[in-house]
């Protein structure tokens, strides 16, 4: 029996041993963020585990809820990258003095839509007649930021609007419920909620013309950046070579659609809403002189705080690590 | 007056923080001295213990601040109003030499050679054991295999010393005597050099959003911000160097081309879709290794030794420079230190989610501020003030509009001319809508007043409903059955759970929210008055029946007095369940109210903001509770003493 405890004890104390050991080597691992019921084609690679093959290191994928978690897990040191971070998270990060920078765009997808209620007579031909109503806005959010784009597309005067702050689900209830007359909402089922008793202000091709979209960002730690530009530059070459490779082929769908925990049929109709740009487009488009990514980062960080300088934000997007 | 209160935080705190100590003590030594004279007169869990005491609680208030100040950075602050921005600067020098830091072992246990060498030769193993068959023709296979081979050769002749050039070896040389230079004037006398008029002038630590000012403010703090800017450079230098080497220049050449063909030919030939995409994929994983290993990142370890020391001892000179800040830092100073981001220097640690006790002043002063147009107010709305309401919006929340409907005649149309003279329908409708002038009065207006008013709303609906029901529950028969199963099954039921059901029924406007903190405060009443009047006893009820009181007279002098004191721990365990439940119903649909604010500063983390609200609520729930302990003492003196 004794002989027993001291056997068991040495076993206990070597799995601790090991399992320090283990821990002190992590520096061979790459620790990526990325979101469930989110899906892009990089899923593919990942599954395939060609970054891992690429990169030469372990890459270990952990999934958040928010991309303020995501903030929160690389300044704890737990994550080196966050693939398809939200625009407004990274901001109030950098806001925050946060160590962290934007190395690429993950995807672009239409902005959030603001549902005006069927019946009202009202959509953007006669936006003006939206002052005074009533507004149920998720505070603080893209959603927030798309319906302040719209509003000022369509030359409408917020201050006059009662705005109230509500989660996409609530405001699709209250405007079902006709307690307020647009709803700006956010998230598939929502959505769809909101979309039974309203209709979108402005269709895709409006939004297109009036310059109003959203995009999911890749941010790292300045730290990761620095210490493993080699690492990153593959990261971002693999994920380039996955957009490249991508042809929405039923294979190919259904391999993302099981990574990203949806049905095949909700991984088509959501990856069809999104554009996954190339490195020659990114560049072209976000960040070349006057891109999109620091006019948008500054436009944005303007909603979250008065105080905002966009001149600073746009100092943390970085887009040297294209090949 | 604020202006100044503002920009000299630092000092205000240093004061206040003396005082706190002092206090601290003061009240310890006092309490001590009364403990031993009330030691030996008094019965362990006599209830007349914990009478008076203030100086405990002075004492408990003192430590508990004490301890905000310092895990907040304030005592550090207040006392050193320079070393954050002297650990900026530090940090700065930190962040600019981590690219040098990072490809030796300094914070790792190899260099990064090292690491890239054993990465790429076990990638080369993996890819030639797992070689494609029948992919690739006999002649095109040889020239893979070649490819890694001189992949192998490469990693081979950059680790040796011999073949590394000279230039190379005299840019290192380079980088590790300009170090060397930068170690020396760290070590050298800093007191003479002169902070810029442009870093005086920038705004104290933590005044403004930016929390540490950036330039230099110290002599110390200008040596570390030079240093920096040459480690800046010496960084660049150093990211920019290359293993030049004669001998590997010819097989990087040669393999290039290898590659080049390679690719061509998977153009040639007409194959199937699946065997090109395995080609294209093993020559790309192929060229991926060998494009990492020719721009020649590898170094022999001997090349970096000098360096390594110098970086070393440069390590180690900071140390020593930064005196007695390095104390300071241990001290007051908890947490991770500064990190230097991109933009602006940052607190880690309990110092960036724990603001400091004046800054949560600070912002509070500037919510309370009643002036919108000055920044002051949250979200459009001051926090507690006043404002001139029209009589006529009370007069058309009391008047439904229906009503006028149902007088006889139509609404007026307007005319040919264009013109609409309105008749007596439309000027009633008018009026019953709010839309004529009947003069202003004013009323308290702001978050703190609205989260007040649906609060205390709550509670009013809550106590006059549950207390009755409460009691009659307690000695009625129907009463007790009948209404149990509905208190008990909606009781347990978290608020939140109600949430988009009292959305639906009631809208986005006070009523929801009001019902939903009635909710809770409804089911707490019901139990403590149940409790307070089933357990008056039985002898006092037959006594005062035997002397010929009435129904009503039991209920009123004996049963209501003996359920007071249940009743009224009930109505403190609401006010407090209220206030928990605020930041639950403002969600609903949040216009304003301090819980409203709290669920906007959640979604950027705005630390101050929070902890102001939280403050705001714990002070608000803490002023009730002592409101209803007084409350408590005069009404019913006799509780614990039967």
């Amino acid at each position: 029996m004794r002989n027993l405890l001291v056997k068991s004890t040495a076993i206990a104390g070597s799995i601790i041993a090991l399992s320090a050991a283990s821990v002190s080597n992590a520096a061979d691992s790459v620790n990526v963020a990325f979101f469930l019921e989110w899906a892009s084609p990089n899923q593919i690679s990942k599954v395939d585990k060609v970054y891992d093959e690429a990169m030469g290191v372990d890459v270990n994928w952990t999934d958040f809820s928010t991309g303020v978690q995501m903030t929160e897990a690389m300044l704890a040191g737990d994550i080196d990258i966050s693939y398809s971070q939200g625009l407004s998270p990274f901001v109030t990060a950098i806001q925050q003095g946060h160590p962290l920078k934007m190395v690429a765009i993950a995807m672009e997808y239409e902005a959030n839509d603001c549902f005006i209620r069927n019946g009202l007579g009202i959509d953007s031909s006669n936006a003006s007649e939206l002052e005074g109503k009533t507004v149920a806005v998720p505070l603080n959010t893209m959603a927030d930021f798309a319906f302040r784009s719209y509003m000022s597309s369509l030359n409408v005067d917020t201050s006059t609007m009662t705005i109230v702050d509500q989660a996409p689900a609530d405001g699709a209830k209250s405007l079902a419920d006709g307690n307020v007359d647009m709803a700006c909402i956010f998230g598939g089922n929502s959505s769809k909620a909101a979309g039974e008793v309203g209709t979108p202000i402005m269709t895709s091709q409006q939004k297109i013309d009036a310059g109003i979209g959203s995009f999911d960002v890749i941010s790292v730690t300045e730290k990761f950046a620095t210490e493993n530009p080699d690492l990153l530059r593959t990261f971002l070459d693999v994920t380039d070579e996955a957009n490249l490779a991508w042809e929405a082929t039923d294979a190919q769908l259904a391999k993302v659609a099981a990574d990203a925990g949806m049905s095949v049929e909700d991984t088509r109709r959501q990856m069809a809403g999104m554009i996954f740009m190339t490195e020659k487009q990114q560049m072209d488009k976000y960040f070349g002189p006057d891109g999109v990514a620091a006019s948008a980062a500054a436009a944005l960080g303007v909603v979250f705080s008065d105080s905002s300088d966009g001149a600073a934000i746009a100092k943390t997007i970085d887009s040297s690590f294209f090949d | 007056m604020l202006d100044w209160l503002s920009q000299e935080r630092a000092f205000i705190a240093s004061v206040i923080i003396v005082i706190l100590l002092i206090t601290l003590l003061w009240s310890i030594l006092v309490g001590l001295r009364q403990a031993t004279y009330r030691a030996k007169d008094q019965v362990f869990g006599d209830p007349e213990r914990t009478l008076g005491g203030w100086y405990w609680t002075l004492s408990g208030v003192s430590a508990i601040l004490l301890l905000w100040f310092y895990f907040s950075w304030g005592v550090g602050r207040a006392f050193f109003p320079e070393a954050g921005n002297e650990m900026c600067q530090v940090a700065k020098v930190e962040t600019a030499i981590a690219p040098i830091k990072a490809a030796l072992p300094i914070d790792s246990r190899y260099f990064k050679s090292t690491e890239l060498i054993v990465r790429n030769t076990e990638q080369l193993d993996v890819l030639e054991s797992n070689f494609p068959e029948g992919v690739f023709s006999e002649t095109e296979k040889e020239e893979l295999l070649n490819i890694i081979v001189s992949s192998r050769k490469i990693i081979g002749i950059f680790s040796d010393q011999d073949n590394q050039s000279l230039e190379s070896k005299l840019a290192i040389r380079d980088i590790s005597q300009d170090l060397d230079e930068l170690t020396d004037k760290l070590s050298k006398d800093y007191t003479k050099f002169n902070p810029s008029s442009e870093g005086l002038l920038q705004p104290n630590w933590g005044t403004t959003r930016i929390e540490l000012p950036l330039l230099p403010i110290t002599p110390k703090g200008v040596l570390f911000d030079d240093i920096s800017k040459h480690a800046e450079v010496l960084s660049q230098k150093f990211l920019k160097l290359r293993n030049n080497s004669a001998a590997a220049n010819s097989i990087i050449e040669a393999t290039k081309q290898q590659i080049k063909r390679l690719k061509l030919s998977n153009e040639a030939a007409d194959r199937s879709d699946e065997v090109l995409k395995e080609r294209k994929h093993y020559i790309k994983a192929v060229e991926r290794i060998f494009r990492r290993l020719d721009d020649g990142t590898i170094f022999p370890p001997q090349a970096l030794d000098e360096l390594n020391d110098s970086i070393k001892d440069f390590l180690r000179a900071i140390e020593g420079a930064k005196g007695n800040l390095r104390l300071v830092q241990a001290f007051f100073i908890p947490g991770a230190g500064v990190v230097k981001s991109k933009t602006q220097c940052t607190e880690q640690g309990s110092g960036r989610w724990l603001p400091k006790p004046t800054d949560v002043v600070a912002k509070f002063l500037l919510l309370a501020n009643p002036n919108l147009e000055n920044g002051g107010g949250y979200k459009g709305t001051t926090l507690f003030w006043w404002d001139w309401i029209e009589i006529a919006d009370l007069v058309s929340f009391l008047i439904p509009d229906f009503l006028i409907d149902l007088l006889p005649g139509d609404y007026g149309v307007h005319s040919e001319q264009g013109l609409f003279v309105p008749n007596y329908k439309d000027k009633l409708q008018a009026f019953a809508q709010g839309d004529v002038y009947l003069g202003v009065i004013p009323m308290l207006d702001g978050h703190i007043w609205d989260s007040l008013f649906r609060v205390l709303v709550a509670l009013a609906l809550g106590i006059f409903l549950g207390v009755p029901l409460g009691i009659y529950m307690g000695i009625s028969r129907f009463f007790k059955s009948f209404f149990d199963p509905i208190i008990e099954l909606y009781r347990p039921v978290p608020p939140l759970a109600w949430a988009p059901l009292i959305l639906t029924i009631f809208g986005i406007q006070d009523d929801g929210k009001i019902f939903l903190l009635f909710m809770v405060a409804f089911a707490i009443m019901v139990i403590s008055a149940r409790t307070g009047a089933s357990g008056t006893q039985l002898s006092k009820i037959r006594a005062s029946h035997s002397l010929g009181a009435s129904n009503r007279q039991i209920l009123r002098y004996v049963i209501l007095p003996n359920a007071l004191p249940e009743i009224l721990t009930g109505i403190r365990i609401a006010i407090g369940v209220c206030w928990g439940t605020l930041v639950a119903a403002e969600m609903l649909a949040g216009t304003t109210g301090i819980g409203f604010i709290e669920n906007v500063a959640r979604t950027v983390s705005d630390y101050e903001l929070i902890w102001v609200t939280i403050l705001i609520m714990g002070l608000l729930g803490l002023a009730f509770d002592l409101l209803m302990r007084l409350i408590i003492s005069r009404t019913i003196p006799w509780r614990g003493k039967g």
